[in-house]
This record gives C-alpha cells, sequence and structure tokens, in this order.
C-alpha cells in the first residue's frame, strides 16, 4: 500500500547553532536515488520528524538550486524541537514532502526584491535570497531588511555579510531599542520605522514579508505608504499543520488549506481570508 | 414491482455471511440503552429496533480513532521505519442508517484529493453497506434539512426499506447486488417511502448567514454552553480531522493517527503560543463553517449527514441542528465583515 506519511530517512550532514536556541541542519537522502529524483522549489515545506517525539512542519530554508542536501531551521521551543536540538551528525531525521505552493520566481523576474524578516523568520527568506543571488541577472535590486530582538538573535549572520557583498544588493540589519551591544554599528529600531527610514525604492518591486503578527500588521502600512500593491506583497503562513497533504483539517483558515493552498499568500489574498492564521 | 426480502430470510443471510468468514458489523445494545455499531456474534444480536440510531457512526470502519501508520526503531545512528501494511478485512455493515452510509461519498472527496489516503480508500473498498432506512426519527434528526431522508440512497450498496415481515430490496451497486444474489423475491407491494422529520432549515439559508455573519454575536452566545470535549465531532459521521502522534521513546515505537477535533484549544495552537482561534466562540464558528460553508465550496458536499449525534451525545445538549436554529433566529444584519478579527478580542 502506498502510505502519504511515510517519511524518507534523512542523514544528517551539519549543524549550525545560529542564537542560544536556534539551529539550522543540513541533511541528505540515505536513499542516493531518492536524491535525484527529488525536487522543490523556494518556499515549500516539509515535515520534519524526530522519531519518538513527533514530527513538525519547517520552511526548506536552502535553495532550490543545491541538489546534494537541504536544510531547515528551528528555534527549541517543543518536544520535537526538543529533539532535534540533540541530534549529532549522522544521526537520522525523518523528511516527508515538499508540500505547499512556493514562491512565484519566475514571475519576479526583472522587478526588485525586497526582502523584510523579523527573528527566526529569516530561514524561509533566505532561500529565495539565495535563489534570487544564484539567478542575479534576472532580477532587480534586493534589499535585505532583518530585525532581530537583540544583536545576538540574528539567524544566519554570516551569510548577511555574503549577501551584503553581492552585486545591486543592500542588507539592512536591525535590533529592537535596547537590543544593541557597545559595538553594534547597524540601524536599531523597530521594522517599521527602519523600513521608513532606509528609502527603499518601491516601483516595480515584490516585498516578501514574513515574521511575527504583530511585526507584519504594522509592517504592511508602511509598504502600502510606499505604494507597494497589495498583490505585490507576499508572507508564508504558519499555520499548526500535522499531516500536511489536505487531510487532517489543521491548518484550514476560511476557504483555504494552507498545507495546500499556501502557505505562500499575497496581501490580497489575506484580506479576503478569515483572521484564522 | 419490487425484490422484497423477509426478515427471517435477512437474519439467515446475515449469520451466513458470518459464518463465511466475513466480518459483519451493525447496530447492537452493548449495555441497556446503549446501542453502537459492533461486530455482530450473530444475527441477534443485530439490533432492529428500540433506537433511534447507534450513539456513534459507521466512520470508525473507514477512519479508526487510533491507528498506527508505521513503526520505528533505531540502533546506534541507524534508523528503521516499516510501513503498517494494511490488509483490510472485508467487512459488511448491515442495518446502517442512511445518515451513516451517506458519510462515505462526502469522505471520499477529502481522503482522495490530490493525495491519496489508503488507509481509507482500502478499508472502502473492502466494505459493503447495507442500509436500514428509517421508520422513526426523534427531535434530534434533521436529516431532510440537508438534502438526505430516511430513505436516503446516497452511499449505499444495498437500501432495505422496512415493509410488513419483512424489507424491500434496493441494490444500488454490483458489491451489494452480489450480497443479495438469489435471496430475494419479486413482489407486487413495494414499501412506502418514509416521510421524515420536518424540513428545519434550508443550506441556502445557512450559507447565506455563514458567508454574512462571520463575526455575529450569537457565535459568542452559543460558544458559551460548550464545554469543549469533542464529543460532537467524536460521534459525527462527517467530522474527520485528526492528529498525528509517536508512541514509544527514541528508541521505538509507531507514530499513529488518531482522531482529533477542532474545539480543542491546542488544536491550531502555533508553537509561539499565538492561536488564531483561541477562544470558543471561534472555535465553534469554524466547526459550523467548515461544515456549511468551507466543505461544500471546497467539495461540493455539506459535512453533515443531520444525523443529530452531536446534539444527543452533548453533555449540554448542544449540536449542528439548535447552532443552526439560534444562527436562523437572530438573522443575518450584524457584522458583515469577516477580517476584522471581532471574537479575536
Amino acid at each position: 500500500m502506498n502510505n502519504i506519511y511515510m517519511p524518507e530517512l534523512m542523514e544528517v550532514i551539519g549543524i549550525q547553532q545560529h542564537t542560544a536556541d536556534v539551529k539550522s541542519v543540513k541533511i541528505r537522502f540515505q536513499d542516493p536515488t531518492a536524491t535525484d529524483k527529488f525536487a522543490f522549489r523556494v518556499g515549500q515545506f516539509g515535515m520534519f520528524s524526530a522519531f519518538g517525539a513527533g514530527e513538525s512542519t519547517f520552511n526548506i530554508c536552502s535553495s532550490s538550486n543545491w541538489k546534494d542536501h537541504i536544510e531547515f531551521c528551528f528555534r527549541k521551543t517543543g518536544m520535537v524541537t526538543e529533539h532535534l536540538w540533540q541530534l549529532d551528525e549522522g544521526d537520522a531525521v525523518g523528511f516527508r514532502g515538499p508540500y505547499g505552493n512556493s514562491y512565484p520566481m519566475e514571475e519576479w523576474e526583472g522587478k526588485n526584491l525586497i526582502f523584510i524578516g523579523g527573528g527566526i523568520a529569516m530561514p524561509p527568506i533566505r532561500c529565495a535570497i539565495w535563489y534570487a543571488l544564484e539567478n542575479r541577472d534576472k532580477y532587480g535590486s534586493i534589499s535585505i531588511v532583518y530585525g532581530a530582538r537583540t544583536a545576538a538573535d540574528f539567524v544566519f549572520a554570516d551569510e548577511l555579510d555574503q549577501w551584503a557583498q553581492a552585486e545591486r544588493t543592500r542588507v539592512v540589519r536591525c535590533v529592537d531599542p535596547g537590543g544593541e551591544t557597545p559595538d553594534w554599528k547597524y540601524e536599531v529600531g523597530l521594522i517599521p520605522h527602519v523600513i521608513e527610514r532606509a528609502n527603499i525604492p518601491a516601483d516595480n518591486s515584490i516585498a516578501l514579508v514574513i515574521g511575527p503578527p504583530i511585526m507584519i500588521k504594522f509592517t504592511l502600512p508602511v509598504l502600502d505608504k510606499m505604494g507597494l500593491d497589495a498583490r505585490d506583497i507576499y508572507t508564508s503562513l504558519e499555520n499548526r499543520m500535522k499531516c500536511g497533504v489536505g487531510k487532517c483539517g489543521r491548518c484550514n483558515c476560511g476557504p483555504v488549506y494552507v498545507c495546500k493552498e499556501g502557505p505562500i499568500f499575497t496581501l490580497d489574498q489575506l484580506n479576503r481570508l478569515p483572521l484564522d492564521y | 414491482m419490487s425484490e422484497v426480502i423477509l426478515k427471517e430470510t435477512l437474519l439467515q443471510l446475515v449469520n451466513a455471511w458470518i459464518a463465511g468468514g466475513k466480518v459483519v458489523s451493525g447496530p447492537a445494545f452493548v449495555k441497556e440503552g446503549v446501542c453502537l455499531y459492533t461486530d455482530l456474534r450473530n444475527a441477534e444480536h443485530l439490533a432492529m429496533d428500540g433506537f433511534i440510531r447507534p450513539g456513534d457512526s459507521i466512520k470508525k470502519y473507514f477512519f479508526p480513532r487510533h491507528e498506527k501508520i508505521y513503526h520505528y526503531a533505531r540502533t546506534g545512528q541507524k534508523l528503521e521505519l516499516t510501513n503498517a501494511e494494511l490488509t483490510p478485512q472485508e467487512r459488511i455493515i448491515v442495518g446502517a442508517r442512511p445518515c451513516d452510509a451517506a458519510l462515505l461519498p462526502v469522505l471520499d472527496k477529502v481522503f482522495n484529493w490530490d493525495y491519496v489516503d489508503d488507509f481509507y480508500t482500502l478499508r472502502r473498498k473492502a466494505t459493503t453497506i447495507v442500509t436500514i432506512a428509517c421508520t422513526q426519527w426523534d427531535d434530534q434528526c434533521f436529516c431532510t434539512s440537508v438534502d438526505l431522508s430516511p430513505a436516503a440512497e446516497k452511499g449505499s450498496d444495498v437500501l432495505l426499506l422496512p415493509m410488513e415481515n419483512g424489507y424491500e430490496v434496493r441494490c444500488l451497486t454490483d458489491q451489494g447486488r452480489a450480497l443479495f444474489a438469489g435471496k430475494t423475491t419479486v413482489s407486487e407491494n413495494a414499501a412506502l417511502s418514509p416521510e421524515g422529520p420536518e424540513r428545519k432549515f434550508t443550506e441556502e439559508e445557512i450559507a447565506a448567514f455563514l458567508r454574512e455573519g462571520y463575526e455575529n454575536p450569537v457565535w459568542r452566545d452559543i460558544a458559551l454552553r460548550c464545554l469543549g470535549c469533542c464529543a460532537c465531532a467524536f460521534t459525527c459521521p462527517t467530522c474527520h480531522c485528526f492528529d498525528i502522534v509517536d508512541e514509544g521513546n527514541a528508541q521505538g515505537g509507531s507514530r499513529a493517527k488518531n482522531w482529533d477535533c477542532c474545539q480543542f484549544n491546542m488544536f491550531t495552537m502555533h508553537a509561539s503560543g499565538h492561536n488564531p482561534r483561541a477562544n470558543q466562540a471561534q472555535r465553534q464558528r469554524q466547526r459550523i463553517q467548515h461544515k456549511f460553508r468551507i466543505y461544500p465550496e471546497k467539495f461540493g458536499e455539506t459535512l453533515c449527514t443531520g444525523c443529530g449525534n452531536c446534539t444527543r451525545n452533548c453533555p449540554v445538549s448542544l449540536g449542528v441542528l439548535n447552532t443552526l436554529e439560534a444562527i436562523r433566529a437572530c438573522g443575518t444584519t450584524a457584522n458583515t465583515v469577516e477580517n476584522t478579527g471581532g471574537l479575536k478580542e
């Protein structure tokens, strides 16, 4: 029988600790033939298993151009992530996916890209950033605004420096007031204010905004003021999921199953959904 | 002209099925006053009257309340997964109510769209449903309000309509015809079609309210009574939300699918602690919205068969029927904006 809930076994080939409670893990298929068959699009998610604790939903935060492995990133916050935190290289984890829709990277070609992330929301943006940088000619200017509570809360901080070196790419880092260290040389302030100050050109642009609900709530009016259309503002919803394939009913939000029709929505689409996210 | 079967012949047939190695399930009294769908020992075990409908539903035969979906075992860094190879037993459900049989075409949609859930579909294929039309109904029954009836054929392989001394037999599928081939006689008489409970609302009426009354304060009033126990969903033929959990420890165990329900606080809670449906009013609204608006718009089927089990099993007598009646009574004049988060405060 075909078991749609059966994960593939993956081998952990790398672990990076980003903050006191955030790690990212590199995994590859134990079965090499599965690697050749596997393909995904940036923005899609997977169900990752720590056997004995359960399964959790994470974005696949590596670029779809990296064929030999995938990465996921998590904050230690519950049973599954507590188990994942203990992983060592060579350990096995389960993976099902890829599921859900993805960023319309082809539609975005020729446009300026504005990426706005808060805290742990960087991983689902990171895959799109790498994808865009790897296809640099196809996109206009890239602006990355990344805010965290304190200077110690940046995820993939080492990659921010690499991105800042790329052509026509600007990185704006900010911490919440009080979160800076004495040697902090970047912005201090909340993301909506920092965006206003940063004078990011908004013509022919799309914005991808991912972060805590409160950040999104106050960032959207700023983008609106900059002149971005609701159809050009994207986000990724974080509804709780169990099956990932539109059966278990959990992620249902008005007319959509976030795992099937989402998780990527435009602001225009969100405006027509009930606030069940 | 119709095909008929005597009651004794039907009971003999049930015994023959059991003797032939089939699993036969049907309504049976498990204790005084409690009738549930049960695997029958013999035809005498089958409850033919003395109840309106069983307290549970036949969905458990396709979508069990607990089911292991695979096993895992660890040795050192090596993990091994073993599929829970499902070879479903051939089952005949006899005496199903029309409001139970009707769940199958409804749940087929969600378990088959895009990804096929074989745990459901394989059991579905191995099961034959012999439905007996209702001759009695109570105040909680409302099949006629959701386009079904006491003699609805939806989902059945055979429909038996009670008549004097026996049943009119309507074989609806090849599977059903195979069961009754040569067992029926032709009669001049046909069973009278039972009329059923009075129609209490129309689906259009409800859909209109659900589109327009999203933030209606009536949800708060309804939810004040709700204890959040989910008896409604677990005894509902069509509620199908589930959880996936691990049983065991890191060294070995199984992963299982368990029934779950949108009325539980934890159902939607994010890891961050944020909960999109944080209060019972939002959760009650979700259940009704899902049944009468979301599912119909998505799959073309109402996620309710009007069986009334939700009300009968509710400790505070809440249920789909009286919720919909409360909704209808308050009209559709209140807040019509869906995206204001009115119940959030």
